[in-house]
């Protein structure tokens, strides 16, 4: 309870600077983010440079004669030198232009546009229930500690956590898709163009698989930080005073316990980035891991370099909200530090 | 000849009614007689209309339908439906004439005359001509940008055919070019696309035409109206999208979300069939070799390779991956090739003269690695199940797992032991491409004075007899000398909807006989 009452800025006068701790943590990080994309830029570049054979082998697998191989070199512009590519790349990029894919001839942006679109909906569909859901049964279980509910979601979701996602999304193909019951489509195949909530049945499985996979982290962070705060003595006090159970958790204890959570929210739309790869692999969801994926094994770098750089943008970028918002969470970190 | 009557009796009789080639046969005009009889068999009538939805692996944002850089079976799917080729192969894989009504060669095979169908338009209503067929063959025969289809029609003199008339063209040969119709014959080699083509808009003759096409994602075709076969085709729409994986696309099959699905593994043949989907076995003539350079040690020693081709228990090999389907290989490509020599006997494993040449080559416990990536159907496994065998006869073989695109990357066609994937070639036109010192795929650094000198004769024999002696004699050599090790011809396994109707098993070794959707019905 002392530890929430301290509120003095006036505890550390030779600092004053301090006094904008949002903008501070926001200039920062953004220059350290845009750092780190330049640096990501040159190593995915670096590593489709070492990897064997080039977009041109790629495409032309069995059927590359020396004729069509070098016929396709020229076309695609391959035999100019690495670091010219990836300067004219670069130079490009910071004129506004993303780049042309290399085995398509079409631009990056109408090859993925669409799909960043259909993966980001994928995301934060289930970024957000998942997150409902978890936070929800954390607070009840918590609330309900060492009941036979409490122990019974704990062995759940200790039981999914290991469940690769593959393993959950096949499962519930075989249960509600292919199998056993025909409920929802097996895969979500929409024509291109289409966007996903045209037929919000397809996104059923897909995201239902995602919210099974990342309910659990945080379902377990919220239940151990709220068991956490209603242990607290300021927890205890409000009970004394008389106030309803809800009013409790809600108002006293969960305001507490989301400041550690928000970073495995914030864990898990990073975990989500990667985590519809799969999941748009088993489900052949039009999705940018798919572009991904068919990018890297036809070595189409500047898709490749946009779509990489697209994912590392979305790191940063959650990194720094959840910063903030845990910050936000926590007034104690916005005190300077004696 | 086409479909024996035999054959398709027992078709009939095997209930997989899959009568709807009468098309093909009609276009095939090798065997007139024999297909008016087959198809007053046919029973019940063919319904008009519907979609046909298709799941088809092996696609990326490289697709095409453009005939002449197709590569995937994506492409094939596609282009094989907008397109179609001066000749096409029969579901027996003998060569049938599609847009060409008949080609005859000179007496040295140096100059063939071409002879076209008439009344054939394309997509944008303009009549096939010899003008378009000169314009395809100089275009994929451009110095600058060759189709896929140059290195096979090399011996064509594409800039001195000309027009002799508008359906009639003279194709002169650089060399003697005896086997011309079979080369033409192998899917998208002699598709024709018409004078000023642009690659984007899929315009050629065939069933269907183009409505939209994403790479990598998705394509949907129209039926054709002025289809030149009358009649077909049946549907009235094709989509055909791109599957990443062979689970998706069997779950999508047993959710009825597709009716076709392309290149299964065996290991689900047993769960399609017990959801009520049929699946279509094709004994395809591709195959996926073990390739051994014949001029690096050891293989470079006759003994060691003999040795290894000994050491290979084909049909516990075939077993493992295909279930027991596909065919068994003997070293020798080209199987439904009629001049392939099937009375060579049959290799089968041999481990006491396996060690006894490997010693006598001085290379007792031999230690090679193989390069390995899933090209093929079960090339992975291949060379596992290869290298679990040797070590019967203490070889030590390491399998080094690549992706397919480090395979074919820099080192292909210089991998001293690895293994590559071919679609179904005739015998004469498969040793053009690999294993003449000349050709562009000698993949294995084959160069025999005597085979060549076979090969050369063999090319300007006009005579299909005496050119089989050739072709039977270079076997002899392929058999016993040959770098290439190919114990199976893998199945071609294909899933489709219970209402799907008109799909026959094919040799030539491409899923749903070469990804023909014009003979589909739907019930």
């Amino acid at each position: 309870m002392a530890e929430v009452t301290v509120t003095a800025p006036v505890a550390s006068p030779e600092r004053p600077r301090k006094a904008h701790p949002f903008r501070d943590v926001l200039v920062r990080r953004l220059g350290f983010g845009l750092l780190t994309l330049i640096i990501v830029s040159i190593l995915v570049f670096a590593a489709t440079q070492i990897l064997p054979g080039n977009a041109a082998s790629a495409v032309l697998q069995n059927t590359a004669t020396p004729a069509r191989l070098h016929a396709l070199e020229l076309q695609m512009h391959l035999n100019r030198p690495a670091v010219a590519q990836y300067w004219s790349w670069l130079t490009n990029l910071l004129q506004g232009k993303l780049g042309t894919s290399l085995v398509s001839g079409a631009s990056v942006t109408s090859l993925i546009g669409g799909r960043i679109v259909n993966t980001a909906v994928l995301m934060l569909l289930s970024g957000v229930i998942g997150t409902v859901i978890g936070v929800g049964l954390g607070m009840l279980a918590a609330a309900r500690r060492d009941s036979w509910l409490d122990h019974g979601l704990s062995v759940i979701a200790l039981a999914v956590t290991a469940l690769p996602e593959f393993v959950v999304a096949m499962g519930l193909v075989v249960f509600f898709a292919a199998l056993i019951w025909h409920l929802f489509p097996a895969v979500s195949v929409f024509p291109p163009g289409a966007s996903p909530w045209s037929s919000p049945s397809l996104l059923v499985l897909p995201v239902a698989t995602l919210v099974i996979v990342i309910v659990p982290y945080t379902f377990r962070m919220m239940r151990a930080a709220m068991v956490d705060a209603l242990e607290s003595d300021y927890v205890e006090m409000a009970r004394l005073k008389g106030m309803s159970r809800w009013r409790v958790l809600a108002v006293h204890a969960l305001p507490n316990a989301i400041a550690p959570t928000i970073q495995v929210i914030g864990l898990n739309f990073l975990y989500l980035a990667g985590g519809v790869v799969v999941v748009e692999y088993v489900f052949n969801y039009p999705g940018l891991g798919q572009a991904l994926v068919n990018a890297v094994s036809d070595r189409d770098i500047p898709t490749i370099q946009f779509i990489v750089l697209l994912l590392a943008a979305f790191y940063v970028a959650v990194n720094i909200v959840t910063d903030l918002i845990s910050l936000a969470a926590t007034p104690r970190r916005r005190l300077p530090r004696s | 000849m086409a479909l024996s009557r035999r054959d398709f009796i027992k078709t009939a009789a095997a209930g997989s009614l899959a009568l709807g080639a009468g098309g093909v046969l009609s276009a095939c005009g090798l065997n007139a007689a024999t297909v008016a009889d087959v198809v007053h068999r046919v029973p019940g009538p063919r319904k008009h209309g519907g979609t046909l939805r298709c799941a088809i692996t092996g696609g990326s944002s490289a697709d095409t339908i453009d005939p002449l850089a197709a590569v995937a079976n994506t492409d094939f799917s596609r282009v094989n439906n907008l397109f179609e080729p001066l000749l096409g192969l029969t579901p027996n894989a003998e060569p049938m004439y599609v847009l060409a009504d008949e080609l005859t060669p000179n007496a040295t095979a140096t100059e063939w005359i071409l002879r076209l169908k008439p009344g054939i338009t394309f997509h944008n209503g303009k009549p096939l001509t010899a003008d378009d067929v000169i314009y395809t063959f100089q275009t994929v025969m451009n110095p600058k940008a060759p189709g896929a289809a140059a290195a096979g029609l090399a011996s064509i003199d594409a800039k001195g055919m000309t027009k002799l008339d508008p359906l009639t063209v003279k194709i002169p040969c650089v060399t003697p070019f005896a086997t011309l119709k079979q080369a033409l014959a192998i899917p998208t080699y002699s598709d024709v696309i018409p004078v000023d083509y642009n690659p984007a808009d899929g315009i050629g003759t065939g069933p269907f035409k183009l409505q939209s096409f994403t790479p990598g994602t998705q394509s949907v075709f129209v039926r054709y109206d002025g289809y030149w076969q009358t009649g077909l085709p049946y549907l009235d729409e094709v989509v055909i999208t791109d599957y990443s994986d062979a689970t998706s696309q069997v779950n999508a099959l047993l959710a009825g979300e597709v009716d076709v699905v392309n290149l299964l593994s065996a290991d689900v043949i047993g769960i399609v069939e017990s959801q009520g989907k049929n699946i279509l076995i094709s004994n395809g003539g591709g195959w996926n070799p073990f390739t051994m350079r014949v001029d690096v040690a050891p293989f470079s020693d006759v003994r060691v390779r003999q040795a290894l081709r000994l050491l290979v228990d084909r049909p516990q090999m075939r077993e493992v991956l295909f279930g027991g389907h596909g065919t068994i290989g003997n070293d020798v490509f080209g199987i439904w090739s009629s001049d392939y020599d099937h009375s060579l006997p049959q290799r089968q494993q041999d481990i006491d003269q396996a060690k006894y040449l490997l010693k006598a080559a001085g290379h007792e416990g031999l230690s090679v690695q193989v390069v390995s990536a899933p090209i093929g159907q079960g090339t992975v496994q291949a060379a596992e199940v290869l290298a679990q065998q040797a070590s019967a006869a203490g070889a030590n073989m390491n399998v080094l797992q690549v992706t397919v695109d480090d395979f074919f990357g820099t080192n292909y066609l210089k991998w001293v032991f690895a293994q590559d994937y071919w679609y179904f070639n005739f015998y004469l036109p498969q040793v053009s491409l690999a294993t003449l010192p000349t050709a562009p795929f000698n993949e294995c650094h084959f160069d025999n004075p005597r085979y060549v000198a076979l090969y050369q004769e063999a090319i300007a024999t006009i005579d299909d007899a005496k050119r089989t002696e050739l072709a039977y004699e270079m076997q002899q050599i392929d058999y016993n000398e040959g770098g290439y090790i190919i114990p199976f011809f893998p199945p071609v396994i294909d899933g489709y909807g219970a209402n799907i109707n008109g799909l026959l098993p094919s040799k030539g070794g491409l899923s749903l006989n070469a990804y023909d959707f014009s003979q589909i019905w739907l019930t």
